[in-house]
Order: C-alpha cells, then sequence, then structure tokens
C-alpha cells in the first residue's frame, strides 16, 4: 500500500514538475542585485536579495529591518569620493517555494540615498555577503532591463557565466519632478513566479512573442498539461469513480460531471486570483488551501452520507416490495439526482490546483490577462478530460461486470459500499484539513 | 592568428588541469567523496578569494565564450570550454558550472560523436556526480577513441576503485603512469598504495605529485591536501597541519583546508578554533560532511541546540541532493547511522548503497550499519570485506573492533580499537574517546 502511495506520488511529481523546480543557480547561492536610479533630486538603490534552499533554512526567521539596517551598511555609496550612508526606507518580504518541499527568500529594500545637488560622480560598491557564490548585479537607472530580471529569471544561455558584479561608478544628475521613492514589488511578482515559469504550463505565459502558433501550441500545452495534472493525488477521482460505480451512472453522466469539473474549477481559480490579489497585503494563498481542503472534504462527507441514506432507504423499500411480487427490480431511487451529480462535480474542482493560480498571477504580473484566463480554461477543460475519462472506465467496467452476469449479493452490495468509499475519502479529507487549518 | 593560439594554449593547460583531478574521489573516506547541490562538487572544491579574471579559468572561459560567439560550430572550442567550467565548478563550488559544463560537452558531442576530448569530459563530469557505472562505460568509449590518452586511464580507475573492481583499477593507474609521469598519476599512486595499506609508500608518491604541480593553483592545493590527509591518517597532526596551511596558501579560502584544519584544531583540543574553521567552510560550501562536523563540534562543546540545527541542516541538504537526482544512499546511510536517526531506515539504505557501489566504503558503511542494529554476527562478514585490501583506516578498524566486541570476542575486539587508536588517536570526535572507553 505504502509502495503504491509512492508510485502515484512520484507519478504527480513527474506530471508537475514546475513547482518543484530547484534554485536555478544551485542550492547555497545568495544573489543580489542593485538598481541606482535618481528620483526628483534624490538618488535611490533598489535592493534585491535572493537566498536559494540552504541558505533561506539556514537563516531561520528573518527579520526584516535587520536585515535590511545590515544590507543598507554594507552597501558602500560615495558622491565625489565623500562617503555617504544609505537608510532603508521600506522593505518586503517572500518566501518562494524551492526544491525538496522547502523555501527560499526574496527580500527587497528600498535605500534613500543623498539629495544630489548638480551632476556628480557617483560610486557604488556592494560588500554583502561578499563571499558568497551568487548572481551580483548592478544596474544604472530606473529602465535600464536587468539581465536576470532582477533575481527572478537566471539565463540558461551555455555562453553566459554567473554576472559578477559588485561595484559600479557612475555619472548621474538631479532629475525634475518629484522625490518618489522607487516601489516595491508585491504578490505575485514579489513570489516570483518567474522563476517557476522556467518549465511546463507555468512558462507559457512568459513568452515574449505571441504570434497565433504560440497561443494555440500553448492552448494544446495548456490542455495536455491539465490532463496530466489531474492524475496526480487528489482531484476526487476515488470519489467520482466510486460515485458513478455506486449510482448506476451513465456515461451521459460522466460527461457531465467533466463539465462541471471544468466550470468550477475555472471559477475557484478566478476567485482565488481575485482575493489573492486583493487582500495580498494580509494573506498569502498558502493559508487558503486549508480551508478550501476543509470545505471540500466536508462537502464529499456531505454526499457519502446523503449517497448512503438514499441507498439504505431504496433497499428498505425493496424489502418492502418483495413481499408483493418477484423478480421486480426498482430502478427508480438509483437515478442520478442532478443536485448530487453537482455537488460531486464541485467537490471534484473546488480546491484550484496552485500551478494554476501561478498561471493567473503570473499572466496579471506581466500584463496579460487575457491569454491567463484562456490558458486557464484550456488548463481545467484538460483536468476535466482526465476525470471523465475515468469516470468513463468506472462506467463501461462497471457495465461489463453486469454483461458478464455478477449478480451475487456482492454486486448488490457495490452501491451501499461505494456510498462508504465516499464517506470514508470525504472523512479522511476533512481529518487531514483540520490540523492545518488554524 | 598568434593570438588564437595563446589562447588555445591556455585552453589546454586548464583543460588538462580539470582532467588530471577530473575524478579525483581520493577523499580515504566515503565521507570525503559526498555530493554537493544538484550536482555534485568534486573533491578539488575550493573559492576563490579573488574576483574573476584574475583566475586563468575564468579567462580562459570569456575567451572561448566569445569564440564561440563568432564561430557556432567550433568543436574543439565547445569541448575545452565545457572542461573549463569543470574546473571553474572545482575553484568557485559553484554548481552552476557543472550544468554549463554538461550543456556544452554535449553540444560538442552533437557536432562530431566521436570526440575524443568531449568524451573525456563527459566522463569525468559524470565521476563528479557519483555516477560511476555511466563514467566507466564513458571513460571506455574514450579509451577506444585514442587508448595511448594517459589521463582517460585515471577517469577509468577512478571508477572502478568506485565500484570495488580493485586490480583492474590499479591496472589502469600503472598504464597511466606509465604512459605520463605527472601529478595526476603520482595522486593515483598514491591512493592506491594508501588502499593497500602502505601509507609512507603514498606519503611518496603524493609527495612527487606536490613536486609536480603546475601553476594551476587548485590542483596544487589539492595535492597538498591530499598529502595533509596521507599524514593525519597517520597521526601526524604537525605534518598534517603544515601541508593544509600549504594548501591554503596556494588557494586562499580552500574549503576542504579549512576542514581539515579544524579537525587538527580539535584534535589539539582547540574546539572554538575548530568551530570558527569548520563555519569558514560551511558559510563557502555546505557539503553535508562539514556541516555534520559542525554539528558534532558543537555538540562536544555541549552546545546542544546549535548541534541539533546543524544535523537537521543536513537533513535538508540531503533532502535537496535526492530532488536533484544525487545518490547520496552511503553518505546518508552513515551520517544517520552515527547519528542514531532511524537505524532501521539507514541500513537498508546502506544496503542499496552498497549494491550500487560495492567498494571498500560501501562495505564498512553496511557492516556499521548493521551492527549499529544489533546485527553483529552478519556485519562481521562485512567489515572482513571493508578491510580485504588490508587498508590502514582507523574508522574502518574501529568498526571492526566494536562488531567484534558485539561478538563477544575480547581479544580481537581490543587489538582492532587499539590499532585504530595507534593509527590515529583523533580518528573521530564522536568514536574515538568511544574507542578509549571500550578499551578501559
Amino acid at each position: 500500500m505504502k509502495r503504491l502511495v509512492l508510485i502515484v506520488v512520484a507519478v504527480g511529481a513527474l506530471a508537475w514538475p514546475a513547482l518543484a523546480a530547484a534554485h536555478p543557480l544551485g542550492n547555497f547561492t545568495i544573489n543580489r542585485f542593485s538598481r541606482i536610479e535618481v528620483s526628483g533630486p534624490r538618488l535611490y538603490v533598489h535592493y534585491v536579495l535572493d537566498m536559494a534552499e540552504i541558505p533561506t533554512y539556514q537563516a531561520g526567521r528573518i527579520d526584516q529591518r535587520t536585515y535590511a539596517q545590515r544590507i543598507a551598511a554594507n552597501a558602500h555609496l560615495s558622491v565625489d569620493g565623500r562617503q555617504v550612508t544609505l537608510v532603508p526606507l521600506r522593505s518586503a518580504l517572500a518566501h518562494p517555494r524551492g526544491a525538496a518541499g522547502l523555501h527560499t527568500t526574496r527580500l527587497e529594500v528600498i535605500l534613500a540615498g543623498p539629495v544630489l545637488s548638480g551632476r556628480v560622480s557617483v560610486s557604488y560598491h556592494d560588500n554583502n555577503y561578499r563571499d558568497r557564490i551568487g548572481w551580483k548585479e548592478i544596474v544604472v537607472g530606473s529602465t535600464t532591463p536587468s539581465t536576470s530580471h532582477e533575481l527572478r529569471a537566471y539565463p540558461k544561455d551555455l555562453l553566459q557565466s554567473p554576472l559578477d558584479r559588485t561595484s559600479a561608478t557612475v555619472s548621474v544628475a538631479p532629475k525634475p519632478g518629484r522625490d518618489i521613492p522607487p516601489s516595491l514589488s508585491s504578490g505575485a511578482t514579489l513570489e516570483a513566479p518567474d522563476r517557476v515559469a522556467d518549465s511546463g504550463f507555468a512558462g507559457l505565459v512568459g513568452r515574449s512573442h505571441l504570434s497565433a502558433l504560440v497561443i494555440l501550441a500553448s492552448l494544446a500545452a495548456a490542455l495536455f498539461w491539465g490532463a496530466a495534472h489531474a492524475l496526480s493525488p487528489g482531484h476526487g477521482k476515488t470519489i467520482i469513480t466510486a460515485y458513478l460505480v455506486g449510482q448506476r451512472g451513465t456515461p451521459r453522466h460522466a460527461a457531465l460531471l467533466g463539465v462541471v469539473v471544468t466550470i468550477t474549477h475555472t471559477i475557484g481559480v478566478f476567485a482565488l486570483g481575485a482575493v489573492t490579489l486583493a487582500l495580498s497585503q494580509w494573506i498569502v494563498p498558502e493559508t487558503l488551501y486549508p480551508w478550501l481542503n476543509l470545505v471540500s472534504g466536508l462537502l464529499v462527507v456531505g454526499i457519502g452520507a446523503a449517497v448512503l441514506r438514499s441507498r439504505l432507504r431504496s433497499r428498505r423499500q425493496q424489502q418492502h416490495a418483495h413481499g408483493h411480487h418477484h423478480h421486480h427490480h426498482h430502478p427508480t431511487p438509483d437515478t442520478l439526482s442532478m443536485r448530487s451529480l453537482l455537488a460531486v462535480g464541485v467537490s471534484g474542482g473546488l480546491l484550484p490546483c496552485p500551478s494554476a493560480l501561478v498561471v493567473l498571477l503570473a499572466a496579471i504580473s506581466l500584463h496579460r490577462i487575457a491569454l491567463g484566463l484562456v490558458l486557464i480554461v484550456a488548463f481545467s477543460a484538460g483536468l476535466a478530460l482526465t476525470i471523465t475519462g475515468i469516470g468513463l472506465v468506472a462506467v463501461l467496467a462497471r457495465s461489463t461486470f453486469r454483461r458478464i452476469g455478477f449478480d451475487g449479493p456482492l454486486v448488490r452490495l457495490l452501491p451501499a459500499a461505494s456510498a462508504l468509499v465516499i464517506l470514508a475519502a470525504g472523512l479522511a479529507m476533512t481529518l487531514r484539513a483540520v490540523p492545518k487549518v488554524s | 592568428m598568434r593570438r588564437r593560439l595563446l589562447i588555445a594554449g591556455a585552453a589546454a593547460a586548464i583543460a588538462a588541469a580539470a582532467l588530471s583531478l577530473g575524478g579525483a574521489f581520493r577523499g580515504g573516506s566515503v565521507q570525503a567523496a559526498a555530493p554537493v547541490a544538484p550536482t555534485r562538487i568534486a573533491d578539488g572544491v575550493g573559492l576563490a578569494g579573488s574576483g574573476p579574471g584574475t583566475d586563468a579559468a575564468a579567462r580562459t572561459i570569456k575567451e572561448l565564450q566569445a569564440q564561440l560567439r563568432a564561430n557556432p560550430d567550433d568543436v574543439r572550442s565547445y569541448a575545452l570550454l565545457g572542461l573549463a567550467y569543470e574546473q571553474r565548478a572545482r575553484e568557485t563550488g559553484d554548481p552552476t558550472y557543472y550544468t554549463k559544463a554538461d550543456g556544452v560537452l554535449h553540444r560538442a558531442l552533437a557536432l562530431e560523436p566521436r570526440n575524443l576530448l568531449a568524451t573525456t569530459g563527459l566522463a569525468s563530469l559524470a565521476l563528479s556526480r557519483h555516477r560511476f557505472r555511466e563514467a566507466l562505460s564513458l571513460g571506455r568509449k574514450a579509451l577506444r577513441l585514442s587508448p595511448t590518452t594517459a589521463l582517460t586511464y585515471g577517469i577509468v580507475g577512478d571508477s572502478l576503485v568506485e565500484l570495488g573492481r580493485y586490480r583492474a583499477a590499479f591496472r589502469a593507474f600503472d598504464r597511466m603512469a606509465a604512459l605520463k609521469p605527472g601529478l595526476a598519476s603520482y595522486s593515483r599512486i598514491a591512493y592506491g598504495r594508501e588502499l593497500l595499506g602502505q601509507i609512507s609508500g603514498a606519503v611518496q608518491a603524493m609527495q612527487l605529485a606536490v613536486d609536480a604541480a603546475t601553476s594551476e593553483r587548485e590542483p596544487a592545493a589539492w595535492t597538498h591536501w591530499q598529502l595533509g590527509k596521507l599524514y593525519w591518517s597517520g597521526g601526524r597532526l604537525n605534518a598534517a597541519e603544515h601541508e593544509y596551511r600549504a594548501a591554503l596558501a596556494t588557494f586562499p579560502g580552500y574549503v576542504y583546508a579549512l576542514d581539515a584544519l579544524a579537525q587538527v584544531e580539535a584534535a589539539r583540543g582547540h574546539t572554538a578554533k575548530a568551530i570558527s574553521l569548520e563555519r569558514r567552510a560551511v558559510d563557502d560550501v555546505p557539503l553535508p560532511q562539514f556541516v555534520g562536523l559542525l554539528g558534532d563540534l558543537y555538540r562536544s562543546q555541549g552546545k546542544l541546540t546549535l548541534a541539533r540545527r546543524q544535523y537537521a541542516l543536513v537533513g535538508v541538504i540531503q533532502r535537496l541532493l535526492v530532488a536533484n537526482g544525487v545518490k547520496t544512499d552511503l553518505e546518508t546511510a552513515l551520517f544517520d547511522i552515527d547519528h542514531g536517526i532511524r537505524p532501521r531506515h539507514a541500513l537498508a539504505l546502506a544496503r542499496r548503497a552498497q549494491a550500487d557501489r560495492p567498494s571498500i566504503d560501501g562495505d564498512d558503511v553496511l557492516a556499521w550499519a548493521l551492527a549499529r542494529n544489533g546485527r553483529c554476527a552478519e556485519a562481521l562478514g562485512w567489515s572482513r570485506q571493508a578491510l580485504r585490501l588490508g587498508t590502514l583506516d582507523a574508522l574502518k578498524l574501529f568498526h571492526r573492533g566494536m562488531i567484534e566486541r558485539c561478538l563477544g570476542h575480547r581479544a580481537a575486539a581490543r587489538s582492532y580499537l587499539q590499532r585504530a587508536l595507534a593509527l590515529n588517536p583523533h580518528f573521530s570526535i564522536v568514536w574515538s574517546p568511544v574507542a578509549r572507553k571500550a578499551l578501559r
């Protein structure tokens, strides 16, 4: 049994490697980026620190303020040869997912420099984590492109070594206009989805050129990823199969279930995306997931209980009927009610896949919302395709069994047993979700 | 034209350096061959204290990159660049360079499937990643392309050693030394002698390797470190320290020398000094064995919280390695057994590791895992296997002593434990005291 679980998990990991992507520069790098820019009369440094899994683990709890002060102290700036101090203004911290279920760190700090009186020569030297391996980049100017996309996407060019720039000397002048500090990244951009975007589904929105062919290919790929993703654990496959088998479902029911899953999943991703964007200051999507798990668990328990009750009732009716006329089966109580079918579909699609959410948020951060939405629909459709397929297999397998004529007491018990399976699965989901909700 | 020739010359020198120690596993113990990060960093890891452009490998890389951008079909430059990346990985400890090396070497082979340099480069890369069978088959392929290239025999021999096929391995090393005496072949001869328990012969050969070192700093530092380890395994602390310091002088910040010096300081009872050295090594390149030793040092000082943090970090690093497809069964098994972590699971790991790497190290770890799980009779057979070459390794002798003791063979136990302590009274922070106590 344990072995089977392992295999299933392994297949799931294969189907979805993107979220388990290791830090592209190795697991113990500490990467640094500085953007020197002038806003109105003042000089600013936008500093980004990206720590891979091992240094993140070593750091333990990160106190933003302490880190910001240390970074400021080790970023040496001199104006016309005179040392000036940098003052940390604001900071933002996120822990994007890394390999092996570990986290990485992204800390952004806005450092305020001096007010410039005229054209001056500025020399900047980043002394933070001097001996640590990592990408070191400095750019000058608020719109100058960064090779690593500000430590979000490291170039994979085989003919390029990791950047190693720790100092810069430039001539800058105050600009007309007001003194507005540069803004920090937030939400999905801070969570650096681009790093995840290196592979698989999530990579699709990051492309810079979008021809019709690319879009078509993206849609096909999204469909495929969705279908493959549905094979990973979860997604109510057990429940749907048990339900269809127990309730004498038809291929039509299986198809209907697929549609319901697609719609629910799409709506779920959109809703969670909207909530995440609106509340990104206060909550992270991860804290929502346990609640969603709990809700779908309870929903499944409800379905299981309802099915079981209807089975028991119909059994009692059958026993009553037995006294009057024999050899007559009652199909009526077994027909699927639209309501319970809907509930099963919803329970399968309610929990949005984190990867789908990442795609949506990435699309939004790249201002390609429409593409993101379409891709989510395609992804959900792929998901539904697999689930419908599994449902169909279940339905067909059952009818084959019946044709062969296994009409013993065991087969007659099957519907009740399937109700119990649903109930047990629901309880397991609920119990697993409860400790995480707190 | 002249400039091109100069670049080619420098590149060839670096390629030779990269290959000469490409699969250098002469750690003397399992732990020294522990991998790191997505791809394993070979034993010759060091951290360049200086910036870019000051190192020959870094300079050569720049030149070759520029050349390849201008002429993207240049097979030889791809192969040389791959080897230069491998050398850079060893110098900086940055595993990104291994990935890049893999990429350009494969590109070279795509352009010319029978390219000798690229095939040899991939063989040494496979060694660095603990894929010994793959390294052996690539090495043999390279030998078929050119049966007289000395460095290829070194790589083939290294893989054979890791696979426990010592007779064939030593033949390969002999052939290598006959074809081309030098740092690479002398250091392998030294390793062979060490395995056979001929420590003074090994020291002699390694001394020759030190003398043969060229201007490449990292291989030179590596030979000093190796010579130091030979002295250390015979308990000669001062001589060992002298070599470790020489390694650091040759290559500032050389992490393997920092770790080795920490062991010397710990043996002298200077635990605080040892901790500060080990922390430097861990900060630069967090190899699991460095982090584990740091934990042991903290524990010996009674700082249990700090020790536990390091042990947990070892677990984290190993999880990452596994997630990246690196085989670490042997190293993980030994660490877990030594630290009493899930002994039954560790035994299963050790069995798998021994099957995969049937070397004396694999045999020894399996023996120790069995003994710690109370299966001493089975352990004895594997310990005999582990000592079949007559290797004078204090840790292996100690394991044997404890197994004999567990079986009630008091005389044999005393003899093995005494031999271990006589060889090197400080062979392990954790186990030397245990050996002493068992003798009382």
